[in-house]
């Protein structure tokens, strides 16, 4: 494998997207506030971007493809965040609490 | 070594977001692992990319948490072992999501060093910013204009649903 952007091969922005996601599922699964699992996946989503990034620099013929991806990604993840923040808002006032464990208004 | 450095100051900031105590503290280093990762964009010569990561990850949307965190008025992350009685009657579901997420990596690590990728360093060019623009404008033209809508319907969705209404009163 051929190094490339000073002298870092791809592997090691792999490896690096990888654990960022695997935090990033890590909190998403062990926090129960609603935010911090917003939270998580925001991580998740910015270690596929790493990911995007990376390919695109490295492998060729791409003409920066995977840089357009790791754009619309984030216009997604801002959508997203501003929406999930704003349910976020809307559960703790109306039930005074984020914890997802005591959300369980559609439970049976 | 840049690399290096600024890889183990991003992931040790992600670990930080999964196990602080306080959720303002979680929030100042999800800023700080988004600030780490546009360095990785400045590494990768993906500047425009840098640039509007730190804008909009570290800019907008860390503003969007700190207020949502402000008002819903929650000052606890909310772990899991804070319940630590389930997690020793059911130690497996305890460290379940240790166990998920270090699997994953080892897999995908493993995966990522056994493909053989079609590597070609010298395939990105200088100038990033034209480099971006001129798909982003041409082949992908319409899921920009898709994205445009995304936005301003989420946008919109974000104002509706917080907005207080003056009949509940």
């Amino acid at each position: 494998m051929t190094a490339g952007a000073s002298g870092v091969p791809l592997l090691g922005f792999l490896v690096l997207a990888a654990a960022l996601f695997c935090l990033g599922v890590f909190t998403a699964l062990r926090r129960t506030n609603a935010i911090m699992i917003l939270m998580g996946i925001e991580l998740m989503l910015n270690a596929v971007n790493v990911n995007l990034v990376a390919f695109s620099r490295f492998v060729p013929h791409g003409a920066a493809r995977g840089q357009v991806f790791a754009l619309f990604v984030l216009a997604v993840a801002a959508a997203e965040a501003a929406v999930g923040l704003a349910m976020v808002i809307i559960v703790s006032r109306k039930r005074n609490a984020i914890d997802v464990q005591k959300i369980n208004l559609m439970r049976g | 070594m840049v690399f290096l450095v600024l890889a183990a100051l991003t992931l040790y900031a992600a670990y930080r977001v999964a196990t602080a105590h306080l959720i303002t503290h979680a929030a100042l280093f999800l800023a700080a692992t988004f600030a780490g990762v546009a360095g990785v964009f400045f590494i990768l010569e993906a500047d425009f990319l840098a640039v509007v990561q730190l804008l909009l990850y570290a800019g907008a949307v860390m503003t969007v948490v700190v207020f949502a965190i402000m008002l819903s008025q929650m000052r606890e992350a909310g772990d899991q072992p804070a319940r630590w009685w389930t997690a020793l009657r059911s130690p497996f579901f305890g460290l379940l999501p240790l166990v998920v997420s270090v699997a994953l990596f080892v897999i995908l690590t493993v995966v990522y060093a056994g493909v053989p990728w079609p590597v070609d360093a010298h395939a990105a060019a200088a100038n990033s910013a034209r480099l971006l623009a001129v798909p982003l404008f041409s082949a992908y033209a319409l899921p920009f204009e898709v994205a445009s809508v995304l936005l301003l319907a989420a946008m919109i969705g974000a104002i509706v649903l917080t907005r207080r209404e003056e009949a509940e009163r």
